[in-house]
């Protein structure tokens, strides 16, 4: 990044910061802080272990330093300025996830577009706030687009914050079903004398695939004999006899199959378990990034700051509405979208934001600014002087 | 009440019973009252048994027992070792499960007046898991759905047939089991729903049992000025246990497994098991501590007894208590403390070898020649 160019977005990173006011995390004064400085070259240094009274007032220290990445600590320290980790005091940290597009599977990060890997990004976070609500039910998220590839939840539930880094893999492991015992989903009980299987529906993953397993059931039910059959032998293990066993049984009791119970259905049920298991597993778990959620001395970026990297801003995602937010438009800062300037570009592309495509050639353009924002911030484009 | 504190005395109100009590423990010790050699012998019993009951209980008055407690954690203190303090914790912890299962199980209708009176809502209250753990009823027509709020433990909904659930927040299940302890408690595993994890009574004791464990370590060991007069009114009790704690640490070693080499007791105890019998607790607990020591690890231990009336999970359940972090073992109890539990019967006037079974079973190696590893017969007996 040359000078003009660095000069340009410290500057209008500072006007920004001019006209934001930041909302500081809970316990603000027991975090540590850290961000990166817009210094020449191409290092990028963090200044870290600082306390919020190595910074001094907030706000002001935003305005003055328009920092080009901004962090705060999840965790909360007796002494967060001290510059050892052993020697901070850990009280207690924020559980955080993150959910960044470089890790979903669904996404190759060469082939899809910066909307793309955010809109399955997007599809994931809803995917972890199902497990968040619903079976952990946490109350205290805040959810977070990164102003980068993906979202950040911090949770502040009281309970959750004294939780180590082993329990917090415990958490991650859930949410990716890593480990999880395909078998053990099946429970056998004893009822005066006889055993009889049934599927651990009070919660968890038994629950969701026993969801998987009534919609499954109720489908066959529709179908006519044959197709029923043949749907079901499309399963590994499941020949003719098992099918037909598993399909009368579907259909004399299906009370049976909405209660768990899994005993009518002979041996192939375990086969139809496993099957269903692997697909709901496929189709629901939240890639979180594990290392983010286990380290409880992980900095994460400050909420209503500006991202280095894209010049969009660090978004706090008000729960009712997350379905409407698009990150292409709800994170352009409004202080870059009233005018336009002179950047260069080496190569020609085009850009996705504020709800329009802007085509930028190779050579001088004059694009609105939050374009060209973006482009210096990527690194695509420098800035150029202004006739 | 003095009663419970005696059998609890890690309940917050009996410590306030001790610090309301007009006794100082250093003049107890100065005296060298009852309840200092009861603390001594609390400590040796963890080291030795994995329990801290006394093997005469009725030589000690409940002021006497409860008084120990805090001598014990004096002397475990003392004692400068984190393996012990570990150690210590743990069988604490271990005897406080049992007499919580034992208090919870008696009918109502057996007790007599003296007896310790403790519903499981009181254990949840001491540990502030009133709010976190509730029971979950069955409803009619299989499964079953929470019930409402309020204290665990009715005991009218308990029957010998169905296992009784129960739903425990998740940041405490988090906090109070081990991954470790098997796949059915990973969370993965577990049926969440709403923050609460579905759990069965034997479970919710064992999380008890952590519970437990976690509030014995607190505060330990503690730090001693260096002039503290109790340090030295004690030094002699200290200088046993370092004893029993050196002696113990070289014990082991060897890593053989000659069932033809076990001695007596438990071969008996073997035998009994076979003959699809159950143990008694403190059956299995030294024949596992015994198996353990001779360096079998779980997987083995649960082979070697697959056809016996030892269940996997309990075997697991033990040995893991039974192994520490720095891969030392419990000791196996010695031939006099399984005597007291009719386990040992000086079989072959055997105690003129060896006064435990694990030195008795390193004598009978060194004599022995051409040994075949247990577990090397087995190998073959699979590849073949």
């Amino acid at each position: 990044m040359d000078d003009r160019t660095r000069e340009y977005l410290r500057g209008r990173f500072g006007d920004y910061y001019r006209d934001t006011s930041l909302s500081p995390p809970p316990g603000a004064n027991e975090r540590e802080w850290g961000h990166i400085p817009w210094t020449p070259g191409s290092g990028t240094t963090m200044v870290r272990h600082q306390s919020l009274l190595d910074l001094g007032n907030l706000e002001a220290f935003f305005r003055e330093t328009a920092p080009r990445h901004a962090y705060f600590s999840a965790a909360r320290y007796d002494d967060p300025g001290v510059s050892t980790m052993g020697k901070k005091g850990w009280r207690r940290a924020d559980l955080v996830f993150d959910l960044d597009a470089d890790h979903l599977p669904s996404v190759d990060p060469e082939a899809a577009t910066y909307a793309e890997m955010l809109a399955a990004c997007k599809d994931a976070l809803q995917r972890l706030l199902v497990f968040l609500e619903d079976d952990f039910g946490f109350e205290n998220l805040q959810i977070v687009f990164s102003g980068g590839r993906g979202y950040h939840v911090h949770v502040r539930d009281e309970a959750v914050l004294e939780l180590d880094s082993e329990a917090r893999r415990e958490i991650v492991d859930y949410v990716r079903a890593i480990d999880l015992d395909v078998d053990g989903l099946i429970r056998t009980e004893q009822e005066r004398g006889t055993t009889k299987r049934v599927l651990r529906t009070e919660g968890g993953w038994g629950r969701r695939v026993h969801e998987a397993l009534v919609e499954y059931a109720d489908d066959l039910r529709e179908l006519d004999e044959d197709d029923a059959l043949d749907r079901l032998r499309e399963l590994d293990g499941i020949g003719e006899g098992r099918a037909k066993t598993i399909l009368g049984a579907f259909r004399r009791n299906p009370d049976a199959v909405r209660e768990g119970n899994l005993e009518a259905g002979g041996p192939g049920v375990r086969r139809l378990v496993s099957a269903l298991c692997a697909q709901v597993t496929a189709d629901r778990t939240a890639p979180v990034d594990e290392p983010v959620t286990t380290d409880t001395h992980r900095l994460i970026r400050v909420p209503g700051t500006l991202h280095g990297g894209s010049g969009l801003e660090v978004c706090r995602i008000p729960r009712t509405e997350l379905d409407a937010f698009d990150p292409l438009v709800d994170a352009v800062p409004d202080r870059f979208t009233g005018r336009t300037i002179a950047i260069t570009c080496a190569e020609e592309t085009t850009v996705e934001l504020n709800g329009d495509a802007v085509m930028v050639e190779a050579g001088t353009n004059t694009v609105p600014e939050y374009v060209g924002v973006f482009l210096m911030a990527r690194g695509d484009a420098s800035k150029a002087p202004e006739r | 009440m003095d009663s419970l504190y005696a059998r609890y005395p890690f309940f917050e109100a009996a410590r306030e019973a001790v610090a309301g009590a007009d006794v100082s423990l250093p003049a107890l010790v100065a005296a060298d009252a009852p309840a200092v050699e009861r603390g001594r012998e609390r400590v040796e019993r963890a080291l030795r048994s994995g329990t801290t009951a006394s093997e005469t209980p009725d030589a000690y008055d409940a002021k006497a027992e409860l008084l120990s407690y805090p001598i014990a954690r004096i002397l475990v203190s003392l004692l400068e070792s984190n393996a012990a303090v570990e150690k210590y914790a743990s069988a604490e912890a271990a005897t406080a499960a049992d007499r919580i299962r034992a208090d919870l199980d008696r009918e109502d209708t057996l007790r007599s007046t003296d007896e310790v009176s403790l519903e499981l809502s009181d254990v949840l209250r001491e540990f502030d898991l009133d709010d976190a753990v509730r029971p979950a009823v069955p409803a009619a027509g299989g499964g079953s759905r929470d019930g409402g709020p309020g204290p665990a433990g009715p005991r009218a909904s308990r029957s010998a047939r169905d296992p009784e659930w129960f739903r425990i927040d998740v940041a405490p299940y988090l906090r109070l089991s081990d991954p470790d302890w098997g796949d059915r408690w990973r969370l993965v595993n577990r049926e969440l729903r709403d923050g609460a994890v579905r759990i069965d009574r034997a479970d919710l004791e064992r999380c008890l049992e952590r519970a437990v464990r976690s509030r014995v370590l607190e505060g330990l060991p503690f730090e001693f000025a260096a002039d503290d007069g109790i340090g030295s009114d004690l030094e002699a009790h200290v200088a046993d246990l370092r004893r029993l704690l050196d002696e113990r640490a070289t014990v082991g070693g060897f890593d053989v497994v000659v069932p033809e080499l076990f001695p007596p007791c438990m071969r008996n105890l073997i035998d009994k098991a076979e003959r699809e019998a159950a143990l008694s607790p403190p059956e299995s607990l030294a024949l596992m501590a015994f198996l353990t020591a001779i360096g079998m690890s779980p997987d083995e231990i649960v082979a070697f007894c697959a056809d016996t009336s030892l269940d996997a999970e309990g075997i697991r359940y033990q040995t893991e208590y039974l192994r520490d972090e720095a891969g030392a073992q419990y000791p196996p109890p010695t031939c006099e403390t399984l005597s007291a539990y009719g386990i040992c019967h000086n079989e072959d006037d055997h105690w003129q070898v060896a006064g435990d079974p694990l030195a008795y079973y390193e004598a009978r190696l060194a004599d022995a020649e051409d040994v075949v590893d247990w577990r090397d017969r087995n190998d073959v007996a699979e590849a073949t």
